[in-house]
């Protein structure tokens, strides 16, 4: 009964902030729009119908794109890093985790305005390459779909390296030896045993960078000065500006069933549930 | 250690509950709008406690005011078009004119307007037109028209509103069609015509699209004339044009919610407002257009001189109101999104 109790508050949570909403989503987008931010309750596939349209199916390919660009920069920078660390002292892999983790105490929209200062055309990194006479205009690194990608690695990368380096450092270091003794170089030892025992977190890492890639529209505002739509912006306009709450709902759920496509992929491919969640 | 918490639980409780729920107002506004010290005078002054939350878009007030309970909010800012469409959706109340002498200190000029006819429902509080502004000393070719943003000296020297009313209605203007065009073949060449500025655009920014034109980041924009003023103040080479085209005006309104609890209060806090002395310090933090005749009294030389704070009327006459196009602003969005 005492066990029963202390879940309690996980089911009380699930229900109301998490359950309820998502059916009131799902209810909103079959309904109509009355054009004033209020709904008319009439069943309708409308809002489904409009998805098709090409105006959008180009926002949601946009999104996916910039989704698997940023997914691959991150796997990209986190692999080499994770297999630097998990031949470390456990000292310093502690301190070292702790400083990857240690951005997430401050707010992302404060750090994507940390990321200007950083790239814009006065900003750190041109100022630094022009007094170092190796460029002589300013270079492009933001207001277009690079600032956007650099932006979102640098916002979801330590998404991609806990669970990453959870899988690596798990790795019997005899086995790289072992490897290297029998005439594998590098790259075999990459591919033959990091790569294939590390899959589950390299999956779950991509997972949890490609999602909220597709939600974060304020990344693609500031960093892209607004001049691409992604869908996290469709469905921020549907709801601020066009005023028309059952699409943005729509909008959601599809999103929401593209997620559970991507997770049951994974399952698919033989990952388990319990890997998704435990770092 | 217990008995402390509860303690200081105790303490919360009770000091929550003396709050004096009977001399309060609660005003919803626009972020930015009326500066902390002239909320904290008129809360000396009238011993009325001002509970003060903001808002970013009409829609976003529009969601506020009908998700909430009805009482949550006494006085709001809407936009001609929302003020209309809150008419209409019954949402906000009568205005008792006698309650406001005040009201005498108000420009003749911006009353009566065709979103609310006798200003039953809405007072004016203040104006805001966009503007084309560039930097004279790096963009040196005249520009009159939107059409002179297409050229191709200018690109990455651009910003532009993130609006989508804003930024299609130049397009419609620039064509020589009307600003809010339901006409799908109008709006799809005014589609094209922004696609062809984008070229030139480095960014779209409806927060403080000032700031890129201080630092210089861009050199050319349609921005909001407090924003050019703002602009102009921190770099004198800096000049606004009121394109031959037309261009957007919009004016923000003193509105009392329906149902609202304190009512007398508001009353008193549009009467504060429309003083002469209080609406130029405003004024002068946020350099929109003056609407107040008594105002004009005691703004200081910086403001009188800045041409795009202080607009001529004669200039603000050819502005055009950006209008509620109900269901149609689907439509809108759609190219919107097709623009991006």
């Amino acid at each position: 009964m005492k066990k029963k109790l202390l879940i309690l508050p996980v089911i009380l949570y699930s229900i109301f902030l998490i359950i309820c909403p998502l059916i009131y989503i799902l209810i909103l987008s079959f309904l109509k729009s009355d054009s004033y931010g209020g709904v008319i309750f009439t069943l309708t596939l409308e809002n489904y119908k409009e998805l098709f349209d090409f105006v959008y199916i180009k926002i949601f390919l946009k999104s996916f794109v910039i989704a698997l660009v940023t997914t691959l920069f991150s796997i990209l920078i986190s692999y080499p890093f994770c297999i630097f660390l998990s031949s470390k002292k456990k000292i310093v892999k502690d301190i070292i985790m702790t400083l990857v983790i240690i951005p997430f105490l401050t707010n992302s929209l404060i750090r994507t305005y940390g990321v200007i200062i950083l790239l814009r055309k006065e900003g750190i990194i041109n100022n630094i390459l022009m007094s170092l006479n190796i460029i002589n205009n300013p270079l492009k690194l933001m207001y277009n779909n690079f600032g956007i990608i650099m932006g979102m690695t640098y916002t979801l990368l330590p998404f991609m390296i806990l669970p990453l380096f959870a899988s690596v450092d798990k790795i019997d270091k005899n086995l790289y030896s072992a490897a290297s003794d029998l005439g594998a170089n590098k790259l075999k030892i990459f591919k033959e045993i990091i790569l294939p025992l590390s899959i589950p977190g390299l999956f779950n890492g991509s997972l949890m960078v490609f999602i909220p890639c597709i939600g974060f529209f304020f990344i693609a505002d500031l960093l892209g000065g607004g001049k691409l739509m992604l869908l996290g912006n469709l469905i921020k306009n549907q709801f601020l500006t066009a005023r028309n709450w059952p699409f943005g709902a729509s909008i959601s759920i599809v999103l929401i069933i593209v997620t559970f496509i991507l997770v049951s992929i994974y399952k698919k491919l033989g990952g388990k549930m319990e890997d998704l969640g435990g770092m | 250690m217990n008995k402390k918490i509860l303690l200081i639980l105790i303490l919360l409780f009770i000091t929550t509950g003396c709050t004096k729920k009977d001399n309060e107002l609660n005003v919803l506004n626009w972020s930015s709008y009326i500066p902390d010290s002239i909320i904290n005078d008129f809360e000396k002054e009238t011993g009325i406690k001002v509970n003060y939350g903001s808002y970013s878009s009409n829609e976003e007030l529009l969601a506020k005011i009908s998700t909430s309970k009805s009482g949550t909010y006494d006085l709001i800012f809407p936009s001609d078009y929302m003020v209309e469409l809150m008419i209409k959706r019954n949402l906000i109340d009568k205005i008792d004119k006698n309650k406001i002498p005040n009201i005498k200190n108000l420009n003749k000029n911006y009353m009566n307007l065709e979103y609310d006819k006798n200003n039953d429902y809405s007072l004016p509080f203040l104006l805001a037109s966009t503007v084309i502004i560039k930097n004279k000393a790096i963009i040196k070719d005249e520009i009159n028209s939107y059409n002179d943003l297409l050229n191709i000296h200018y690109k990455d020297e651009l910003i532009m509103l993130d609006d989508q009313r804003i930024v299609i209605g130049l397009g419609l203007l620039a064509l020589g069609y009307d600003m809010n065009s339901t006409n799908i073949n109008e709006l799809n060449e005014a589609r094209e015509f922004i696609l062809k500025i984008k070229e030139n655009i480095k960014l779209f920014d409806s927060d403080s699209p000032k700031n890129y034109l201080i630092s210089k980041e861009v050199n050319l924009g349609v921005i909001w004339n407090a924003e050019a003023a703002l602009v102009i103040k921190n770099n004198p080479n800096m000049e606004v044009i009121f394109p031959d085209d037309g261009f957007a005006i919009s004016i923000d309104n003193f509105c009392i919610v329906k149902n609202a609890k304190n009512k007398e209060n508001a009353y008193k806090f549009i009467n504060y407002i429309l003083r002469g002395d209080i609406m130029a310090k405003i004024i002068s933090e946020y350099p929109y257009k003056n609407v107040n005749k008594e105002a004009e009294k005691y703004l200081d030389e910086e403001y009188l001189q800045n041409k795009a704070a202080n607009i001529p009327d004669d200039i603000i006459k050819k502005g055009i109101f950006v209008k509620n196009i109900d269901e149609k602003i689907k439509l809108y969005d759609k190219t919107w999104a097709s623009i991006k």
